[in-house]
Order: structure tokens, then sequence, then C-alpha cells
């Protein structure tokens, strides 16, 4: 340690200073991110984990759900923790949030947290409680969403999904993607994916759940339809759980 | 090139980081704080947000 | 004196400096007001008023981006270029890269604050703003870093003083982070709306990994640079340890970026993540203390100027904060106080002893020094700002009282079982126990922003005399010049 440093070099040398200073803040950033994109084990992969691309009627209702800014009071992660297991159900998977361009994991519970609410609640419920939560639930400090009654917007989904497709998920535009989305998820969902159908898709899904009750293809109906599906992908009686336990 | 697998272990990566961060840090804490010459030395520069006031101005008061 | 700053005005560019430093008050006023109308909608969610532009979800990164980038931002910008320009007694490199540094970043925080209104969010937080804003973001952040190190290179002083190496950690890891962090594909060229690049874990960490470094470094570093110029300043006196402020640079700088995965407890990020990021969180307490230490003991041997300068004390009780909140945080980052404080208020107060405690208070001290010097005058009232520095000072505490207790009560609520081990509250009993502590937090808000009222009127009147009297001497000038020609 004879080589007579001196801070001074660094204090007098603004060159060797960014460059000490970009190395200083790299390094912790580069230790915790990069290993998750090589970690295999970071996604489960699992006997009934069937986590599937959002129909385009789900993900125009997910990307409602970003605009309200839902985020900011729900969560969607719950914890291993008895409470929250009984509260919510089973705990949050990484692979449940795969496909998610934004995660919507959450920071705040104001209102409780959705990762598993599909299903839990009929249509009619979340209609009525989105359009005037205190006519269901009284102390309630939600707002009100009347405006979720006019149409859905439905001139770019195509150009959504291909957006998508160009981050990771696996929607198809050519006849190659489509039949190995068959493999991959079955006939049935694989036709949900296939972009040059998104609209026709949509329209469909829509009029078949008719969510809101009302003709047309409002943003609830691509909303409710978004929040029936969350958290119900992973059928746990199927689950292995000695297989899950690496993440906790 | 077994050598290299050594390092890729968890248990042996942890505290070899932890070691190598924590020698750089007392080597950072003697440097600075270890010699009375270099002290002086580096407290020297603490005056600089005073340097650019009135020339002979050297009452600190700012008012 | 007057002479002396006259010709320092030449010398530096300061009309840049106080276009910001008014700037950092009227976002203080929008954001704050913001704040307090929706910590008022969760106490009254009849406040939401039906209308989509002004519901919770979407006023809420009004606020932060308002106060955050706002004021903070504005704060930072105007100490940074009064710090960099007398510390290196140059002038800025360029007068024009200021000014659009300055235009560029107004326009970044409206056209954020109507996006947010109009619907346009990224969805995550802290970083809501849509590709076509982060872009200008990109390009305003380069061109300040350009001005901030082409103007050290041209430093007249050898050395580069302390202060401005966290002004340029701040810069350099805002940059870093908010390239990453917004990494995104638009659906089309004309469209607003992007996806993230990642996906869900990755996308988590490499948020929270922006999340908090955004405090660490936005809000901690850029804000220990103007401590380590404003304290000294204001005392009169050196600061009291320069090795001190050297282990604590670089120990910060590398430590922070480990910890921001301790927002991530519990979740289906792997456990080491979140682990590896708490045992960082708890070493950081040293650093961070460290600098507490060190801007709190430059007052040694000068105790009374707390009780006689009210700016002085605005800057000591930023800096006694700084200490709490960088207590609470490691503690708070423990797996198993995290299983308790994770997802309630407890969070949204210890943001705000940082937020309000730390980052105004020291912005406030700074500004109520610097506003005087820009302006060659004195401060219109020193009562005033003791009156300001009370209601600050209640205000934030009503808030994270109020929050600490909502938080607490919320977990324990959560978590609590009956005799037959069930649970013992619904969700909803939780959120209706909350209400009064809402209204105490809105109160204690209301506090605060009228502080800053306080604030921004008595600076009003010191620019306005600073204005009479420049105009007085002017006037008296010309008539010895017409005095003297005759």
């Amino acid at each position: 340690m004879r080589i007579n440093f001196k801070h001074e070099w660094i204090e007098t040398n603004i060159g060797l200073m960014l460059v000490l200073t970009m190395l200083a803040i790299s390094v912790g950033g580069l230790v915790e991110i990069a290993p998750l994109f090589f970690i295999n084990k970071t996604i489960e992969k699992t006997e009934g984990v069937d986590v599937r691309p959002y129909s385009p009627l789900e993900m125009r209702g997910r990307d409602i759900y970003i605009r309200e800014g839902c985020y900011v009071c729900h969560s969607q992660m719950i914890r291993p923790f008895r409470d929250e297991k009984m509260r919510y159900g089973h705990y949050s998977l990484a692979a449940e949030s795969q496909y998610d361009h934004p995660f919507q994991w959450g920071s705040k519970r104001t209102g409780p947290d959705l990762a598993r609410v599909g299903g839990k609640y009929s249509n009619e419920w979340h209609v009525q409680h989105l359009l005037a939560p205190r006519s269901m639930v009284p102390e309630s400090v939600m707002p009100n969403y009347p405006w979720l009654m006019t149409l859905l917007d439905q001139s770019d989904v195509a150009d959504r999904m291909k957006a998508l497709r160009t981050v990771g998920v696996p929607y198809s535009l050519t006849e190659a993607e489509r039949e190995a989305n068959v493999k991959k998820f079955g006939e049935q969902v694989a036709e949900q994916l296939h972009i040059p159908d998104a609209n026709k898709n949509l329209v469909e899904q829509a009029n078949l759940g008719n969510y809101d009750g009302k003709p047309g293809v409002s943003e609830m109906d691509a909303l409710v339809a978004y929040l029936q599906v969350l958290g119900t992908m992973v059928d746990f009686t199927k689950v292995n759980e000695d297989e899950l336990v690496h993440s906790r | 090139m077994e050598w290299i697998d050594w390092f890729s272990r968890p248990e042996h990566t942890k505290p070899l980081a932890l070691l190598i961060f924590f020698v750089t840090f007392v080597g950072i804490l003697l440097y600075v704080f270890g010699s009375k010459k270099r002290s002086k030395r580096l407290e020297s520069y603490k005056d600089i947000p005073f340097q650019d006031d009135a020339p002979d101005n050297k009452d600190l008061s700012d008012e | 004196m007057a002479i002396t700053t006259f010709s320092s005005a030449e010398q530096y560019n300061f009309d840049i400096v106080k276009k910001f430093a008014i700037m950092a008050l009227v976002w203080a006023l929008v954001g704050m007001f913001v704040g307090v109308y929706i910590a008022s909608e969760l106490a009254w969610p009849l406040l939401n008023l039906d209308i989509p532009y002004i519901t919770f979800g979407r006023l809420r990164p009004v606020h932060t981006g308002a106060v955050i980038f706002g004021f903070g931002g504005s704060a930072l910008f105007a100490t940074s270029y009064y710090v960099v320009q007398r510390t290196c007694q140059t002038r800025l490199i360029s007068d024009g890269m200021a000014s659009f540094t300055f235009w560029g970043w107004q326009t970044v925080i409206v056209l954020a604050a109507v996006s947010y209104m109009m619907g346009y969010s990224q969805g995550r937080e802290y970083a809501e703003m849509e590709w076509p804003i982060d872009i200008l973001i990109e390009v305003v952040w380069v061109t300040y870093l350009i001005l901030f190190v082409g103007t050290i290179m041209r430093r007249k002083q050898p050395h580069i003083y302390v202060a401005n190496w966290f002004y340029l950690a701040f810069i350099l890891a805002t940059a870093l982070l908010h390239t990453f962090n917004n990494l995104a594909v638009p659906v089309n060229l004309f469209s607003m709306k992007s996806y993230s690049l990642f996906a869900g874990t990755q996308d988590a960490m490499t948020q929270w990994w922006y999340g908090h470094n955004a405090v660490g470094f936005f809000l901690t570093a850029g804000f220990l640079g103007m401590m380590y110029y404003f304290v000294p300043k204001q005392a009169g006196r050196p600061i009291y340890s320069y090795r001190l402020s050297i282990v604590h640079f670089w120990a910060l700088g590398f430590m922070y970026m480990w910890v921001g995965a301790h927002h991530l407890h519990w979740t289906a990020l792997p456990d080491w993540t979140s682990t590896l990021a708490a045992t960082f969180s708890i070493l950081l307490l040293m650093p961070s203390w460290g600098g507490m230490i060190n801007g709190i003991m430059t007052l040694s041997g000068a105790w009374h100027k707390l009780r006689t300068d009210p700016v002085m004390r605005f800057l000591i009780v930023a800096l006694s904060f700084y200490g709490m909140s960088t207590f609470e945080g490691p503690m708070m980052s423990l797996k198993e106080v995290n299983a308790l404080s994770h997802y309630t208020d407890w969070t949204i107060g210890h943001v705000h002893s940082g937020a309000l405690g730390w980052v105004a208070m020291i912005s406030f001290g700074s500004l109520y020094h610097m506003i005087p010097k820009l302006w060659d005058t004195k401060l219109y009232s020193t009562k005033l700002v003791e009156i300001h520095f009370w209601l600050a000072t209640i205000g934030v505490l009503l808030y994270i009282i109020a929050m600490w207790i909502s938080g607490i009560t919320q977990g324990l609520m959560w978590r609590a079982f009956d005799d037959f081990g069930n649970l013992q509250y619904s969700f909803v009993e939780s959120v209706a126990a909350m209400i009064p502590f809402y209204i105490m937090r809105a109160i204690g808000g209301a506090f605060f922003l009228s502080g800053v009222v306080v604030m921004a009127y008595n600076i009003f009147m010191t620019i306005r005399e600073a204005k009479r009297e420049e105009a007085a001497l002017e006037a008296k000038l010309a008539v010895k010049m017409a005095g003297l020609g005759a």
C-alpha cells in the first residue's frame, strides 16, 4: 500500500470522480437485479400453474385499472402469513404476474388486496360497487367511478397487443406463433391471444359475459372482466407446495 | 478453472463479499483518519465555501 | 457588502437560480395543496366529487410529482447552480443551457400533472410519467449533467468542494435510475400509452430499485449537497469534519443502491434479494448518521444560534428529522417489522417524516439563506420565519403521529384472530378505524401548507423591498451623476 494514494486525486479531478461515483452506485443494482433475469427459479414452473396472458378485453380492463391509479390503494401481492391466507387466499406466486407489464403489486392497502379477487363477487356486485362503493360497503372511502359506463375505446387494441408482444407477452401475429400458443395454452386460449382477431374476440367476450348488463362494450365490461380473472389462473389443489417454498 | 466455481457458491460469495467490503471500508477509515498530517491537509478544504466572500471580509457572520 | 454582491451578480448567473428558487416555492404551494386535498379525500370520500380528473387515484401522482420533482427538483436545481458557481468561483458555462433546463423542467412538471389527471400513467410509483415526458426528462437531465460538470471543469478553485460531490452523485444516479426504470415500448408513435419492458418480479425489482434510490439520491444525496453548503454558511463556520464527509460520501453512494428490495419483503421476489437489501439498509444507518452528526456538530460552540436564528433552526431540525427517519427506515426494513408495517399508513408516515421533516425543511432553510443573497437584501421578516418554523414543525408532528397510530392499528387489526382462530376484523372495519387519523393527517398537512403560505408572503415582500431599494439607489445615483455632469 505504498503507492501514496491521495484522495485529492479524486477531489481535484472531475473525470475520475465521475467514474468512481458511477462505479460505487452501480454495484448494488447489478448484483440484485441482473440475477433475476438469469436464475430460472425466479418464476415457478410446476403442475397447476397455468398462467396465460390476458385476453384482449381483460388487457383493456387492466389499462383502465392503471389509468385510474387503482394500484395506489390496492395491492396485488399476498404475503405468506396466516391472516393473509384467510383473508385473501394462497400467497402470490411470481408466475402469476409474469405477463404483467408493468407489475401491479402495489405498496399500500387503503383498500383490500386484489390479487385473488377474481370470482369472489358477482359481476353485478362489482358494477354496483364501482359505480357507488358506499351503496355496497357503507364505510368504504373509495371514489365513485360513474364514467366507467362509457363505451370502451377499441381503436388500438391490436396495437396494444403488438406492443405487449414486443416486450415478451406471447400474443401471436403469425400462424406459426398461433400454433406454438395452441401447444402451450390450448386451442381456446390461443384463439384469444391471436392479434388479428383481437377486436372480434374482445366484443365476443364482452357480449358473452355482459358484465355491466347493458348493450355495447363499456369500460366497465373491460375492468370487471379483468378483476374477475385476477388470481384464478393457478389451481392450488394441483400445486405441490414443496416446489414453491424456495421463494420465501 | 475449478477455482472459479468456488466463487459462484453463495456460501462462499457472501462472506467473501462481506470481507472485501469491510476491508475496503476499514481501509478508507484508516486512510482518512489515520495520519495527523493527512488529516490536517484534508481538513484544510472545508473553508472553500467562505472563499468567495469579500476578500478581506473574514467575519463569517453572514448578516 | 453591497458592492461585493453587486460584482458577484455579474460574475455568476444568479438569474437562473432566482427562477428555480421561485418555482420551488410555487410547486411547494401547488403540491402540498393537492396533498392536503387528497388527504381530505380519504377522510371524506365525497370530495372526489365524481369528477374523473380529481379522484384520489389520479391526483396522488400529481401530489407526489409536484412535491418531489416540482418543489424538490426546483430547489435542487436552484441550490446546485448557486453552490457550484460559488464554490468553483466561476459562472455556469452556458446561460442558454441553464435556461433550457429551467423551461424544460417546468414543462415536465406541468405535462406530468396534466397527463395524470387525463389518465395517462405508467402505473409505476413516482415514475408515472408516460414515455414522451420521460424522453424530455432525459434530455433536460443530460443537459443538466453537462452544465454542472462543465462548470466544475472551469473552476478557479483547484479543489471540488464536498457539496458538489453530492450534487454530482444525485445527478448521475437519477440519470441511471430514470433511464432503466422507464424502458418501455409505446403502443404507437401517436399514443401516450406504453408498456414496461419488464414484467412481474423483474419489473417490481427494477421499480423499487428506482423507487428507493429516488429517495436515496434525489431526496437525500441532493439535499445533503445543500446541507454541506448552507449549514456551514448559515452557521458562519466550516463543516464539522471534512474527513467524515469523505467517508459519508463514498459509503452512502455505495450502500444506498442495495436497499430498494426491502420494499418487497415477503413477496414473490426471491428471498435472498430482499434479505440482502435489509442487511444494507441496517448498514446504511452508519453513513446516514455520520452525515447528520457532521451537519449538526458544525454548530458546536455556537448553539445559541438555534435560539436566535430561525433559519438555522430550520436547517438543524431538518437534520434531526433526517436522523430520525434514517433510523426508522432500517427498522422498518427488518422482515418482522416489515410484516406489520408494510401496506399500512406507517410507510406513508415514514416517507413524510423524511419528505416534510428533512427535504422540505432543509430546502426552506437554504432558500431563506439564499434568497436575500440573490436579491442583495435582507429577509423582510425574521418573525415570519419563526412562525413558519412552528407551523411546519407542528404540521410534521401531527402528520407522522397520526400515521404511526393508524399504521400500527391497521397492521394489528389485519392480523388479529379471535378465540376460535378466525379473523377478528373484516377489512372494512380497519378502514373505518382509520378515519379519525386521516382527519388528523389532513390537519397536519394543512398546518404545513399554511407555513409555506407564510413563507411565500415573506419571500414576496423580501423581493419587493429589494426591488424598491434598488430603484431608490439608482435614482440617487442618477441624481449624483447629473450633479457631476453639471
